[in-house]
């Protein structure tokens, strides 16, 4: 089983399973075992140190065998822990299915009760219980399971919830079972392996709450002893002879941390999250290992890309989400990038400045020159004074990426003070300087508002003004109109194009919309599973469209700046990165594929004056790659 | 702001109920004749009538619940009968103790445990994070009054940093280096498991934080990552921190009970424990629902504290 196997793979986790079994067998076998008896006492020997003689732990302040009476302790210790969890576990479990699964007015009155029952601090209600009761092992145990109950029934509760609404519980409805029937066949198996993770996290707590109680003199009574009673007898010892505190005390310390380390293991192996790597925190650079000779810089781009490379590594598989991309761009020059998603476009776009979440991302070959400089493999404070200074991003949806806790002035201001030294008010005034210079309405108010007070379109602007902060040379334009609506999208557009005829600001644009890079590039570069196929000037581009790929891409567009999420409009699904086949990428979903494309790799080779293509059979001839 | 504070206030009000009834229930639920087993089995008949009528014990539950409500309302939790004292007095001088014990834990807890998972998150998998993720581990499973035992056999007994156990030095003034010295082992030992789970939490939140766009944005801009850790990503993640301090401070202040028999501190926890034995049930009921009602009060500040901290929450 999987499961076991990703168990094994965690050796804290196995080291707890280990030590919890080697205790639990123990404790079965303590009856059996050649133990003295735990409750004769034997004033006589009193205080024995450990490893005395005829005692191997010592002996405690009423000459008893400690060892014996820690074996029957910890017996008892983990047979009341585990009594309380499983009654906890069943009776909340049952309380949760019958709320989740009734819904409604059931579900309201119970779950009031639960949330009641759990604003109440924890032990206090324990000895609550326990004081009505009366101290007692037995009551300390139903004080442990009742105060865990709404835990329980909680978790089941939503878990519940979510089953009751599937396709198998309405057809075992309209196949006349009764609801008693439905919840033991259909709710109950999907629900126990819930229970099973809830209480190997809570486990521990039991025993260690139920140790609690009987160490305040509540739970169990003399001369019966858990682990937790001895340690409150020991204390009275405490100074004179530490060893009767001790031995119980490492004894519960040993046996909660075994099943936290179990239960801590059993949660992860079956967390999908952690089995995908999802919970990775994304370094402050992506990672590079590059094992080819850096590319050395070459033209006259102020910013360009040779060969770049950037795979994604999870577990044992690797993604070549860019392989291999060569783009250059000149001051007041807009180069667009289009292509499905999936296509490598993004992570080009992020792999310029080390933004690429890693892990699981890995540059590993190329270089991206800016001014002549290697960018990849830059020291972190080399990146980080260019980042937002000289090279600025926008993104693409501004409710995600602009931080929805500071306003948005506060983060203006922040994108200045991280480049220059300036005073606050100065930095203030700068910021409503450029709200206004992206034409927001009314800008002194609403340098206080917070992302989410604010359109989709004013929010883009924010992102627009942002990357504006610090007059950058090169901005990187990440879909930054998709989540938009068209008439916002064109303004948007228009204003970014004066704003590179304004300053000369290079701009590398992101998009899969046709519409867009006829409205604002000059040139285009078209990408498929991450390499570009075609790159030339927009127009002859648009007009002729030379690679097959480009030429369906162009099909799917039914008017100029009205394209929204048109490419799937393709047959069949770009390849996964992962698994590209030999030879054209696009082979599986040309029209025009024949054995030649299949054998072996393609060159983006020129065609025509100003263009390049990767194809072996234009949809054009050479001659008319101009228009 | 004050319209949301009296808005939760206002909804406080049958969670205040509700816990007077689970108390009230729980009370009843004692076994047999309560006067009998607070008098003992050898009270005459004429003493054990008594003291029924005295605690209104011969009237229908709904009745007696509405009366006991109603005094308590009006201040009057009832007379201890082991003490001899008014509940109500005894509670509010015992809770004053355990409030500076768990309120030191708390500070403790709450700063240590989020600087300890922010910085786990940050260094994810390098050595800080497997130092800090073991030592979570052993705190979260250490019970606080075998740690409370040991820390004064080390540091009290053996080192002499510490006295040994109680609130005040038998002789001497009681100043404030007095309390300090006396307060620091068991604000000490009773903050160990809570910053344990907070640190636990709070690296998880981070983790998920980190992963955000806006994080990447912050990187986008040139931010240095000492900001982008401790302003962008503790900022946002404080949002899902603040409810599990909360959730915290009610472990703190109920867990005191462990430390306060432990180090001899004159608190609430301890005052239970032996009213709990000598069947002082005056005392437990007013004692529970007291504390409890602090408790429910304290949420309320954190909800308070999270609408301040997220723009996002309308007031
Ligand atoms: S190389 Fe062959 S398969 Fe690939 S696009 Fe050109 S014609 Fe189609």
């Amino acid at each position: 089983m999987s499961f076991l196997r990703l168990l094994s793979r965690n050796r804290l986790a196995l080291a707890g399973l280990i030590v919890m079994s080697v205790v639990v067998l123990l404790a079965l076998l303590t009856p059996i075992l050649p133990l003295p008896d735990p409750d004769v006492t034997n004033t006589a020997e009193r205080f024995k140190k450990p490893f005395s003689e005829r005692a191997l732990l010592g002996t405690d302040h009423l000459g008893r065998d400690l060892a014996s009476r820690l074996m029957w302790g910890t017996r008892l210790s983990l047979a009341v822990g585990f009594a309380a969890a499983v009654a906890a576990a069943t009776i909340g479990a049952a309380i949760g299915v019958i709320a989740g699964f009734y819904g409604g007015r059931v579900d309201n009155v119970i779950m009031r009760g639960v949330d009641m029952l759990m604003g109440f601090p924890y032990i206090l209600l324990a000895l609550a219980i326990v004081a009505a009761l009366g101290p007692g092992l037995l009551n300390a145990l139903i004080a442990v399971a009742a105060v865990n109950i709404p835990f329980f029934a909680r978790n089941i509760r939503g878990v519940t919830v979510g089953i009751a609404h599937k396709e198998f519980v309405d057809a075992a409805r309209l196949c006349g079972m009764s609801n008693a029937r439905i919840i033991i066949t259909e709710v109950v198996p999907n629900v126990v392996p819930v229970i099973v993770i809830a209480m190997s996290t809570t486990i521990g707590w039991m025993i260690l709450e139920t140790a609690g109680l009987s160490f305040l003199g509540l739970g169990s009574q003399p001369p019966q002893a858990d682990l937790g009673s001895m340690l409150g007898e020991a204390r009275s010892a405490l100074i004179t002879n530490p060893h009767t505190s001790v031995v119980p005390g490492a004894m519960i310390l040993v046996i909660v941390m075994a099943i936290n380390l179990l239960g801590d293991g059993v949660r992860d192996a079956l967390d999908p999250r952690l089995k995908s790597g999802a919970l990775s925190r994304p370094m402050p650079t992506t990672m590079v290992r590059r094992t080819d000779p850096v590319p050395q810089p070459e033209g006259d781009g102020i910013l360009s890309l040779r060969n770049l490379q950037t795979q994604f590594h999870v577990k044992d598989r690797i993604y070549k989400a860019v392989g291999g991309v060569d783009l250059s761009v000149r001051p007041g020059e807009c180069l667009g990038i289009i292509g499905e998603s999936g296509s490598g476009k993004s992570v080009t776009a992020l792999s310029i400045m080390g933004l690429v979440a890693s892990p699981p991302g890995v540059i590993t070959g190329g270089a991206v020159h800016y001014k002549g400089e290697d960018l990849i493999g830059a020291p972190y404070e080399t990146l980080r004074h260019l980042r937002g200074d000289r090279v600025a991003y926008i993104f693409q949806d501004p409710l995600a990426t602009l931080h929805p806790l500071y306003t948005v002035g506060a983060q203006l201001i922040e994108a200045i003070q991280s480049h220059h030294r300036t005073s606050t008010s100065e930095a203030r005034a700068r910021a409503i300087e450029l709200l206004k210079s992206v034409r927001i309405p009314n800008a002194e108010a609403r340098v206080d508002n917070y992302p989410h007070e604010m359109s989709g379109g004013m929010r883009q602007r924010v992102g627009i003004a942002m990357a504006l902060a610090n007059d950058p040379e090169v901005i990187i334009a990440d879909e930054p109109t998709t989540a938009l609506d068209v008439t916002v999208q064109a303004q948007i557009l228009a204003l970014l194009d004066d704003l590179r005829r304004e300053r000369g600001l290079a701009i590398i644009f992101i998009t899969h919309d046709f519409g867009v890079v006829a409205q604002l590039c000059d040139r285009v570069a078209v990408m498929y599973a991450g390499r570009i196929v075609e790159e030339g000037p927009t127009d002859a581009i648009l007009n002729a469209p030379a690679h097959p790929y480009t030429a369906r891409l162009m099909a799917c567009v039914p008017e100029l700046g009205q394209g929204r999420r048109q490419l799937a409009a393709i047959p069949g699904l770009p390849p996964v990165v992962d698994k590209l086949p030999a030879g054209c990428a696009f082979a599986d979903r040309c029209p025009k594929a024949a054995s030649a494309c299949r054998s072996g790799d393609i060159d983006l080779g020129p065609f025509g004056p100003a263009r390049k293509i990767r194809c072996i059979d234009p949809e054009i001839p050479v001659q008319e790659a101009t228009a | 702001m004050t319209g949301y504070i009296v808005k939760r206030l206002i909804s406080a009000v049958p969670v205040l109920l509700g816990i007077s009834v689970i108390v009230f229930l729980i009370m009843a639920m004692i076994p047999g004749d309560p006067a009998t087993a607070i008098l003992g089995s050898y009270a005459t008949p004429e003493n054990v009538e008594k003291l029924n009528r005295d605690l209104g014990l011969d009237k229908p539950l709904v009745q007696r619940y509405f009366i006991w409500l109603g005094n308590m309302l009006q201040g009057d939790f009832g007379r201890s009968f082991s003490l001899n004292r008014a509940v109500l007095d005894e509670v509010l001088e015992r809770f004053n103790a355990t409030l500076l014990l768990a309120g030191t834990s708390f500070v403790i807890c709450s700063i240590l445990g989020v600087a300890a998972g922010v910085v786990s998150a940050a260094r994810q998998y390098g050595l800080a994070d497997k130092a800090i993720t073991f030592a979570v581990l052993l705190g979260i499973s250490i019970p606080s009054f075998f740690l409370g035992m040991m820390m004064i056999l080390i540091f009290a007994v053996n080192l002499r940093w510490f006295p040994v156990s109680g609130m005040w030095p038998i002789y001497g003034a009681r100043d404030l280096s007095a309390l300090i010295s006396h307060l620091t082992l068991p604000a000490i030992a009773l903050a160990v498991v809570a910053t344990g789970v907070i640190a636990r939490l709070s690296r998880s939140a981070m983790l998920e934080v980190l992963r955000q766009d806006f994080i990447r944005t912050a990187r986008a801009k040139g931010v240095h990552e000492r900001s982008v850790i401790w302003r962008h990503g503790l900022r946002a993640a404080m949002v899902s921190i603040i409810p599990v301090l909360g959730i915290q401070a009610g472990f703190v202040l109920s867990g005191a009970v462990y430390i306060e028999m432990v180090f001899q501190w004159p608190g609430v926890g301890r005052m239970l424990v032996d009213a709990i034995l000598k069947r002082d049930i005056l005392l437990v009921q007013g004692g529970v629902v007291f504390v409890a009602a602090c408790y429910v009060l304290f949420n309320i500040a954190v909800d308070v504290a999270q609408s301040l901290l997220d723009p996002r929450i309308k007031a």
